[in-house]
């Protein structure tokens, strides 16, 4: 047996934007164990939803994670509505997705790109940056901000999207959509890229299942679940399908991603086409009565589950965050065992880690 | 209100789980309420493939023992851990146990999660 | 004028530090050196090596656990150095103000030169920042920009 070190890995390192551990039991090359280290991000952000009053507690929610801001504060309003339970109008449902959507088209762009710069790939991370830009450009024409979007509103969203910015952001989606795919063939396709993920951190679909993954991870185990198939906010209305793959290796969960991206804009494009007129919001009555209720949404990295709970105050009792890289850590320590020290970084960005969420 | 919430006592937990485990169900998450000097757990699994929600629920008092599903599902590590950490859950037997600092540092509030008196007094006074 | 302070004025390296921020400013910081933004014009390199360092880029607010990490990383630069606090967060603890673990604006642990504000902050925002911290060091190493 050759002689063992514990190498770190993080938490300031260059492929990751943000502060996690992994200390790396390693036999010369080849990592042996792996033992997460989070605490990094924690702030408490829990705690502080149940001192600050609940319209407030959207702002709150949406500084969780500042790539899929939106998502989190209209999941949080989600739950708070379910609490009354309060019906939210159709086109609010409608310009949910629309902004859900995008969120993930911006998100996705984003985790392309910094897969390809773990791979060295610097070129091509640029050209994904590049197009991500367009769609914040959209996001900041229709929702005021190009990151931290703020839509959401107990009963509704704040902004409607009037018929100039519809035609405009049709266009821009169709634009991104063919640069994307152009893009998209080049990485799948590339030997390079086959070389460096084909085969790397493999997770089977009962270890998938076991350990209790979500989001484009599970379903590049080949699993076929989707938070979206419980048909919430407009999805009921689109015809929309969960996209998998068989490997359950880092190509599988590329490539999972590529798929997702294109996907995601033919929802914005047919969430336009079907958009009925009418209010944006309902008005939610009093302070949220003395209730529990738990509401799951597919957000770019998978499932975010959100549980809520009132006591007819202006405050909420408790609230509790799950987000999807809480749920997807736990199959680092199954899938980095017997890799190189090399592959350590794209099997780690592989499950498109958020550790702000996770840590909240 | 939680659907297809089934109450159980902490004695039960493991026999439970293991009932969705060998049903191949997906463990999602717990989550841990201070009810004054009562500690309520509730955790929440998938049935798999599908997105069929059911959930656990069980109260113990604070200092009590509870038992640690990790045997059984390994990703419950980290909430465990998490309980233990900001309520103060006695979880024993975990598989890998960050001795109280896997999220707060050492200079932390202890127990940051329990209710403080003040918040005690505002949820008794109600109000708007 | 030496050629060693005019080169660290035509092209500083950064480095960037995630405190426990939501990674909105992350991103921004990221996107400002990507095609339309291109920080690299202004010579700037984006490093991850303390050593290498001229100007310190923290987003987020200081938390119990990355305080030590962030006095760590700022003893290691060599002097001059510069520090921008990218986003409310970095410069007061903004929306997380309230929340147990956080302790407040990076200004707590290490001195600040140049505040940059925003939720998150515009990617022109913080090519700003940078250059204005240029401007500071210019005027203290005595060398025009």
């Amino acid at each position: 047996m050759a002689p063992r070190t514990i190498t770190p890995f993080g938490p300031q390192h260059p492929v990751l934007p943000e502060p996690i551990q992994l200390k790396l039991t390693l036999e010369d090359e080849k990592v042996v164990d792996v033992l997460p280290a989070i605490g990094y991000g924690h702030r408490g952000i829990e705690k502080a939803c149940e001192l600050n009053e609940y319209p407030k507690n959207i702002y709150l929610c949406e500084r969780i994670c500042g790539i899929c801001s939106a998502i989190h504060g209209m999941t949080y309003c989600d739950v708070v509505e379910k609490l009354w339970p309060l019906e939210i109008p159709p086109r609010a449902k409608y310009l949910r997705t629309i902004w859900a959507e995008m969120s993930r088209t911006h998100s996705h762009l984003l985790w392309l790109g910094l897969a390809v710069d773990a791979l060295g790939f610097e070129s091509m991370f640029m050209q994904y940056w590049r197009i991500r830009e367009k769609v914040l450009d959209i996001l900041e024409m229709t929702a005021g901000h190009r990151v931290t979007q703020s839509v959401a509103v107990v009963g509704g969203v704040r902004r409607d999207i009037d018929d100039d910015q519809k035609k405009h952001c049709i266009e821009v989606l169709k634009d991104v959509r063919k640069e994307a795919e152009a893009l998209n063939n080049v990485l799948v396709n590339d030997y390079t890229v086959k070389a460096r993920t084909v085969g790397k951190g493999v997770l089977s679909y009962d270890q998938a299942i076991a350990l209790g993954c979500c989001g484009p991870h599970l379903r590049a185990s080949g699993v076929k679940e989707d938070c979206r198939q419980l048909g919430y906010w407009a999805y009921g209305d689109l015809s929309f399908e969960p996209i998998t793959a068989p490997g359950g290796d880092t190509y599988s969960r590329v490539a999972v991603r590529c798929g997702e991206l294109l996907q995601a804009i033919d929802l914005q494009l047919e969430a336009f086409a079907k958009m009925p007129e009418g209010d944006i919001a309902a008005k939610p009555k009093g302070s949220p009565p003395a209730n529990e209720a738990a509401t799951r949404i597919e957000q770019p990295r998978g499932e975010l589950f959100y549980y809520a709970k009132g006591n007819g105050t202006r405050n909420l009792e408790r609230l509790r965050v799950r987000t999807p890289t809480y749920a997807n850590i736990p199959s680092l320590l199954v899938m980095l065992p017997g890799c190189e020290m090399a592959d350590v970084a794209i099997i780690v960005l592989s499950i498109d880690p958020c550790i702000s969420c996770t840590e909240r | 209100m939680i659907d297809k919430l089934k109450e159980i006592s902490k004695d039960q937990l493991l026999a439970e789980v293991k009932k969705y485990a060998d049903s191949k169900a997906k463990f999602v998450t717990g989550s841990c309420n201070d009810l004054g000097d009562k500690l309520e757990v509730t955790y929440y699994f998938n049935a798999s493939p599908g997105m069929d929600m059911s959930a656990l629920r069980f109260v113990v008092g604070k200092g009590e023992e509870v038992p640690s599903m990790t045997g059984i599902y390994l990703t419950a590590v980290l909430i465990e851990n998490e309980m233990k950490e900001l309520f103060g859950l006695k979880v024993k037997d975990l598989a890998i146990d960050f001795g109280g600092h896997m999220m707060l540092a050492q200079d932390s509030p202890v127990l940051p999660m329990l209710k403080s008196e003040d918040q005690k007094a505002a949820a008794q006074k109600g109000g708007k | 004028m030496g050629i060693i302070a005019t080169s660290r004025l035509k092209s500083p390296w950064i480095m960037h530090f995630d405190n426990s921020s939501c990674n909105g400013c992350d991103i921004e910081v990221l996107a400002s050196l990507t095609p339309l933004y291109d920080i690299e014009r202004f010579g700037i390199v984006n490093m991850g090596n303390p050593k290498h360092t001229d100007v310190l880029v923290v987003t987020g607010p200081v938390n119990r656990r990355t305080a030590r990490v962030l006095k760590n990383l700022y003893d290691q630069i060599a002097d001059p150095k510069m520090v921008i606090a990218v986003g409310t967060c970095s410069i007061s603890g903004g929306v997380f103000h309230n929340c147990y673990n956080v302790l407040g604006g990076v200004d707590k642990v290490v001195p600040v030169d140049v505040y940059v504000p925003g939720c998150a902050a515009r990617p022109e925002a913080i090519i700003d920042g940078v250059v204005m911290a240029l401007q500071k060091l210019a005027k203290l190493q005595g060398v025009a920009l």
